[in-house]
């Protein structure tokens, strides 16, 4: 046994510890986006049989308008996700100075990341009531009438975001102060004697040891936005009219409330599509500098 | 959901998907169901999906009396109504509980046709239930078999404060007419003439439901729901019309996609709002106190020839195909359906009871409800229960869009049509 073991250990070891891993990563992850992709070429509402039907699917997807408007806001999604690393590198730059309260202030800033997106959701809807929100408030003092941004067709996806940005921004803002933390201080240090300043020094020997932190940021954020569900849900269910849905919350409202599993798989592996192409690049970004080192 | 029925091909999968589901369920319901093996065969699940908490109390009283009587251990479990809708399809296929609520009519025979609700004629005739019933047995019939128990029907209606009307001497409208002119009252008093709140989309429905039958009248408004008469037909030309005409002249709240219907409730209770359509379950939007200022009159009358047709939904309870103690089930549902503990059951809610014996109720609601079905004509039970449910999630957007943009009509209701063409294939 332990003749075996010895000749086969550089092989058995890291397999029997990466096989837990890589069993749920396979059933959980691996195995449920292949059965979607297959689900996603039946007629199926759930329960009964499921009826082969090709790209039937896929070629109502083309001709629903509601999957365009969608897959639109799904890049007001992207588009105003990016503002999260700047502003929390911005943030983070802020807060990372040695004042006295400075923890304080950085407690309130985390204060976001605590609360559960379901309540960030909540508690937006409120700020945003056209009737007794904090915004109708504060329109209310200058006279004016506050707009019902959760029932603008227009708006509706922009007041969502920015309530999702809320905790984003925080999210981000520890990352980089984490990373703020880990600067090298002798390059700092050299920097100072070759008289770099401000920006200079911000821009030339700061930004570049952040490279990792931003590289994980943007995409964390990146995912973020295109999952973005929960938000969506809570404040407006996609509503007015479907104005506000995402991809993730189509696919759901499909298979849950239409009972078109096949449609809702169809859905799913469009956005597992968009995702694939992001994860690729990613991969490639991450490997990179790794075959570098090698 | 019929075509895929005849599919071989289609069956095939069905069962290698079902196997997938059960081995996954089957590990939930191990771990959530796990018990001695012993007390098996004196068992009882049921699984509620109630949110009322004076409802639930009632519903556990009775099993705890039950389970005294019998001695069969009753377990409840406890959903959330809007939660249950999703969990029930693949409870009642992998770890079917022996008793549920669900809701009659066309969304309780989705489930019969595929033989997930257990046939329960026999209770029927164990326990007269058809004599006491009457009417109602026809919503849970299906080809001539019983399939649940008819629980509370909800009277769709306009709600208002008595108290309110009093003091500004305003009187309940019968007409249209009547209304448009209670509204501008109200406009003037500042007030919204009718609280709608659509964020969750059905009050939106429940209105053209109201104005369909007022109009075109039952025949017509069950053909559009069973799909046979397309959304583009002339005869929904007027009832559009009319409803323009209303959003027009302002009769609904502001930005009504923006609040649920339980803060349009709260609206009239704080006399905000003049009246609501909705079901006597609008007393949860009030509070305690105030609850006996509530008074309901029928949805005005639009032409004077229509007889009186109203929306009747039904709520039920059944015994899933797949449960395991079916002869309890069927025991607790004769203790539970008797008429002092129905009654009971269903006062919570202010629901109408179905059996013709139970108590007098004390609730007003309740009693305004029974003494306005006397002149009900016939009933459907409301859209999203009424047709299907794919029809049913674009059809409520649709009307949402609707009383927001009028404008949109042909567009709105081209895209209905479509729909509809899709899911009933003509």
């Amino acid at each position: 046994m332990s003749q075996f073991w010895r000749r086969h250990r550089h092989w058995l070891a890291p397999t029997l510890f990466i096989l837990p891993g890589a069993l749920l990563f396979g059933i959980v992850i691996i195995l449920a986006s292949v059965q979607t992709i297959w689900v996603s070429f039946f007629d199926w509402d759930g329960v009964g049989p499921m009826q082969w039907v090709g790209l039937a699917n896929y070629e109502q997807l083309a001709a629903d308008p509601q999957f365009y408007t969608s897959l639109k806001n799904n890049v007001i999604w992207l588009v105003m996700f990016m503002l999260a690393p700047p502003l929390g590198l911005a943030l983070a730059l802020l807060l990372n100075q040695a004042i006295a309260g400075m923890k304080f202030l950085k407690s309130l800033f985390f204060v976001p990341l605590v609360l559960a997106s379901v309540t960030v959701g909540v508690v937006f809807t409120w700020v945003y009531d056209p009737t007794f929100g904090l915004l109708s408030l504060i329109y209310g003092w200058f006279g004016a009438t506050a707009p019902a941004l959760l029932s603008d067709e227009h708006l509706v996806s922009f007041a969502v975001v920015i309530a999702a940005l809320w905790p984003q921004i925080a999210f981000c803002l520890v990352l980089f102060l984490a990373g703020l933390n880990n600067l090298n201080e002798d390059l700092i240090g050299a920097g100072r004697v070759d008289g770099a300043r401000g920006f200079a020094m911000l821009l030339h020997v700061v930004l570049p040891q952040l490279r990792e932190v931003s590289f994980i940021a943007l995409a964390v954020t990146v995912i973020g936005a295109l999952r973005s569900f929960d938000m969506v849900a809570v404040m407006t269910s996609g509503g007015p009219f479907g104005s506000s849905t995402v991809l993730a919350y189509q696919m759901y409202e499909q298979s849950i409330f239409s009972y078109r599993f096949g449609y809702g798989a169809a859905i799913a592996t469009v956005l597992f599509a968009i995702m694939a192409v992001f994860i690729a690049w990613y991969l490639r970004t991450l490997l990179r500098p790794e075959q570098e080192t090698a | 959901m019929e075509k895929e029925k005849d599919s071989l091909v289609g069956t095939e999968f069905a069962t290698t998907r079902r196997r997938f589901m059960i081995s996954t369920g089957a590990v939930l319901a191990g771990s959530m169901l796990a018990r001695p093996a012993i007390a098996q065969a004196k068992e009882l699940t049921i699984i509620s999906n109630i949110g009322n908490a004076d409802q639930r109390a009632v519903l556990q009283r009775l099993a705890d009396e039950y389970a005294k009587a019998s001695g069969v251990a009753v377990t409840i479990n406890n959903m959330d109504h809007e939660a249950h809708k999703t969990a029930i399809r693949s409870y009642l296929v992998v770890g079917a509980p022996d008793v549920c609520f669900w809701f009659s009519g066309n969304r309780m025979k989705a489930f019969v046709k595929r033989g997930l609700f257990d046939d329960m004629s026999d209770l029927y005739e164990r326990e007269g239930y058809k004599k006491v019933l009457g009417a109602s047995t026809g919503a849970l019939t299906v080809d001539d078999r019983q399939y649940g128990l008819p629980l509370g029907g909800l009277l769709w209606g306009m709600f208002y404060r008595k108290d309110v009307f009093e003091q500004k001497g305003w009187t309940a409208p019968a007409t249209i007419e009547d209304l448009l002119a209670l509204g501008e009252q109200a406009k003037s008093a500042g007030m919204v003439p009718v609280s709608m709140g659509t964020k969750e989309m059905w009050p939106a429905a429940g209105w053209f439901d109201h104005m369909n039958l007022r109009i075109s009248g039952l025949e017509k408004h069950l053909a559009l729901m069973d799909g046979k008469l397309a959304y583009t037909d002339a005869s929904l030309k007027p009832v559009f019309d009319k409803w323009q005409e209303l959003i027009r002249t302002d009769l609904f709240t502001p930005n009504h996609t923006s609040s649920g219907w339980e803060q349009a409730a709260a609206a009239l209770a704080q006399k905000k709002a003049a009246m609501m359509d909705l079901g006597g379950f609008i007393k949860y939007g009030f509070p305690p106190e105030d609850v006996d200022k509530i008074a309901y009159a029928p949805f005005p009358v639009i032409d004077k020839a229509m007889p009186r047709y109203e929306d009747f939904s039904l709520n039920s309870v059944h015994i899933p195909k797949n449960g395991k103690n079916k002869e309890n089930a069927r025991d607790f549902l004769a203790y539970f359906y008797k008429p002092e503990n129905l009654a009971a059951f269903l006062e919570t809610e202010s629901a109408v009871p179905p059996r013709n014996d139970c108590p007098p109720s004390k609730d007003p609601l309740i009693n305004a409800a029974v003494e306005s079905m006397k002149t009900v004509v016939g009933t459907a039970q409301y859209y999203d229960r009424d047709t299907d449910p794919d029809m049913a999630q674009e059809g409520l957007k649709g009307f949402q869009e609707f009383m927001v943009k009028p404008e949109r009509r042909d567009q709105i209701l081209e895209r209905l049509e479509g729909t509809r063409k899709r899911i009933f294939k003509d």
